[in-house]
């Protein structure tokens, strides 16, 4: 990988010492490069300052597109294309379109939106991203600091300060 | 956790304006009365309306609180008392029910036309073999046993559930006993909601449509009163917040109602749709006969029941912010609480008005035997007849095609009644129960 990175990382045991951590960290300006945790934890998109997802915009435009094919489609299809009676009904049969729709708004709003959040994070077959250390997909938390952006020294006693477990330095 | 007044107290002004609700539902219960036509239909529909509106959302309340419970749910025990409150209006419900159910037994009106006894009369004129044969279930004692029983079972076990948790606040939690208990009967109220209200719905509201039956309308019905508790509960906290009081209701509470608002809005739908595709789909005419009136007779407030209840919660309430915002989240609750209150107009008068038409000399069809396989097909010549059967050409009349004035002012004094109880129950026990054991998850709570 051609962006090598000097980082400093310390690991904690518990997501309440990693939230007053972040907290602390802020206050005290140091630029955090990013927090791995095992699971989603409340409260930390903002106090890390991320924005909102959008995901769910492109989810609603998704949906709009698979409603519109599966309603306009099977419109087409039943009143000028291929026009059959079925069960005495009118080729136009709207409740019987329905669930359909909904399938295809269901279908093509899931599908893509799970290849929208592939592309965005560069996930996908065959990538390899570098962990951290593999502990934090199992029990540790931890907050990562980019040795080119902050002081080494202040980072570790920031660490040592609040109550990491293990403190490491890596070259990713 | 912020400083919070506890106990709620319930004001001179608010009382007042709650008592001119009443007034006014009585004044129209009253001119409504004056003004009818000689069975009093208008009258004793509007009042079955208004009961099992709001009986059922008491049940609800105490269903879902009992669900929670039950669940080991923690996020809602900092507003429970509103819940235990709501649940408590079955107290004046039932009583309700109780007098449509007496009145059924005397004959003060012709809600349900399963009540006539000409009908059972076997070689009679208007002997009805359907109805004939549904008798042992359609009858005014099971009515009103049903009624009687079920709604004391209820009464009793939301009682206990409510009484445990204010003496939980008052007497100590005695380790985790009391709250064992409460979850004991919370459990044991659980069936009897769900087969019992089951039940109650046939009789109360599908009955009136005798000839007429869908497995799923429980269902439906049920979801109704569900979307429309969250409504309720959404409203009543935002009152009480402005008022001061719930302080620690926060945003994160309101999402998740906001949540259940929203997603059970699409579950009524899907319900209402089920319900009417499959319908539509088979094509039987005794139950298409149940559409056909209300899309024929009824075409603004069928597609406003979807427009009201599922399109605008659908796009107002799909993103995270309008889930948030008390404005937004108010304004729909309020919406569909009316919503909901017209979709049970239209499942209550098309088939009373079809009854009163009957019994007021337009049933000609009930010619013996030989006519009840063809009694749909003939049922639905009668539509535009029975639409009209008012006296008027349009398909507009007030109070039975749409609702009128005296209809909403009907509800409007309901709905007081229901506040006033709801407030004052609330005013005699802490707000918030500090000695449930999971008050502290529910301070925290995060969506």
């Amino acid at each position: 990988m051609a962006d090598n990175k000097n980082i400093i990382y310390g690991l904690y045991n518990d997501e309440v010492d990693l939230l007053k951590a972040v907290k602390e960290a802020n206050g005290d300006h140091l630029e955090i490069m990013d927090v791995y945790t095992p699971f989603p934890v409340h409260g930390l998109d903002p106090l890390l300052g991320l924005a909102e997802s959008r995901l769910h915009i492109a989810g609603f435009v998704y949906g709009t597109i698979g409603f519109l094919t599966a309603f306009l489609g099977m419109s087409w299809i039943f009143t000028k294309d291929w026009p059959i009676i079925f069960g005495g009904k009118p080729h136009w049969a709207v409740p019987a379109f329905i669930p359909i729709t909904f399938e295809l708004t269901v279908l093509f709003a899931s599908i893509g939106m799970v290849v929208t959040f592939y592309i965005i994070n560069g996930l996908g077959p065959g990538v390899v991203n570098p962990t951290i250390d593999l502990r934090i997909t199992d029990d540790k938390f931890c907050i990562a600091f980019d040795k080119s952006e902050v002081d080494s020294s202040k980072v570790e006693s920031f660490l040592k300060r609040s109550g990491a477990s293990e403190i490491h330095s890596k070259t990713i | 956790m912020k400083e919070e007044k506890l106990n709620y107290e319930f004001e001179g002004g608010t009382k007042m304006w709650l008592a001119i609700g009443m007034v006014i539902g009585v004044v129209c219960l009253g001119w409504t009365f004056m003004t009818d036509d000689a069975i009093h239909t208008r009258f004793w529909s509007n009042f079955l309306h208004n009961s099992v509106f709001f009986t059922g959302i008491s049940l609800m309340a105490g269903f879902f609180m009992c669900v929670s419970i039950t669940a080991w749910a923690g996020w809602y025990v900092v507003f429970k008392r509103v819940w235990e409150a709501i649940s408590m209006f079955l107290i004046i419900g039932i009583p309700l029910m109780l007098i449509v159910g007496v009145g059924i037994m005397l004959h003060m009106h012709h809600l349900y036309h399963w009540g006539d006894p000409a009908m059972l009369e076997v070689g009679g004129d208007n002997y009805d073999k359907l109805i004939d044969g549904k008798s042992g279930f359609l009858n005014s004692k099971f009515y009103i046993g049903a009624t009687v029983i079920l709604g004391i079972i209820w009464v009793f076990l939301l009682n206990k559930v409510r009484s445990i948790s204010i003496a939980e606040d008052k007497e100590g939690a005695d380790g985790f006993n009391k709250h064992y208990s409460i979850r004991k009967y919370a459990a044991a109220f659980l069936p009897f909601a769900g087969f019992g209200s089951a039940a109650l719905v046939w009789l109360w509201i599908m009955s009136i449509d005798p000839h007429w039956y869908s497995t799923m309308f429980a269902w439906y019905t049920g979801a109704s009163w569900f979307v429309s508790m969250i409504a309720v509960t959404i409203l009543v906290l935002q009152h009480l917040k402005g008022k001061g009081y719930y302080q620690n209701v926060s945003n994160e509470h309101f999402h998740d109602l906001g949540k259940f608002l929203f997603a059970f809005s699409i579950f009524w739908t899907y319900l209402w749709f089920s319900q009417y595709m499959l319908i539509w789909y088979a094509n039987v005419g005794e139950e298409t006969i149940y559409f056909k009136q209300r899309i024929d007779n009824y075409p603004i407030l069928f597609y406003a029941n979807l427009a009201i209840n599922f399109v605008a919660p659908f796009f107002i309430l799909m993103r995270n912010d309008t889930k948030r915002k008390m404005g937004s989240l108010g304004f729909t609750a309020g919406l569909i609480l009316f919503g909901h209150w017209l979709d049970f107009f239209l499942m209550i008068k098309p088939g009373v008005l079809h009854t009163a038409h009957e019994v007021t000399g337009g049933g000609g069809h009930h010619g013996g035997e030989s006519h009840a396989g063809g009694h749909a097909v003939a049922e639905s010549g009668h539509d535009v007849a029975h639409a009209a059967g008012h006296g008027a050409d349009s398909v507009f009349e007030l109070g039975f095609t749409i609702p009128g004035l005296l209809e909403l002012g009907t509800f409007i004094g309901f709905l007081c009644l229901f506040m006033y109880f709801i407030l004052a129950l609330l005013s005699k026990a802490p707000l918030t129960s500090n000695n449930d054991p999971y008050i502290d998850e529910s301070l925290h709570h995060h969506t």
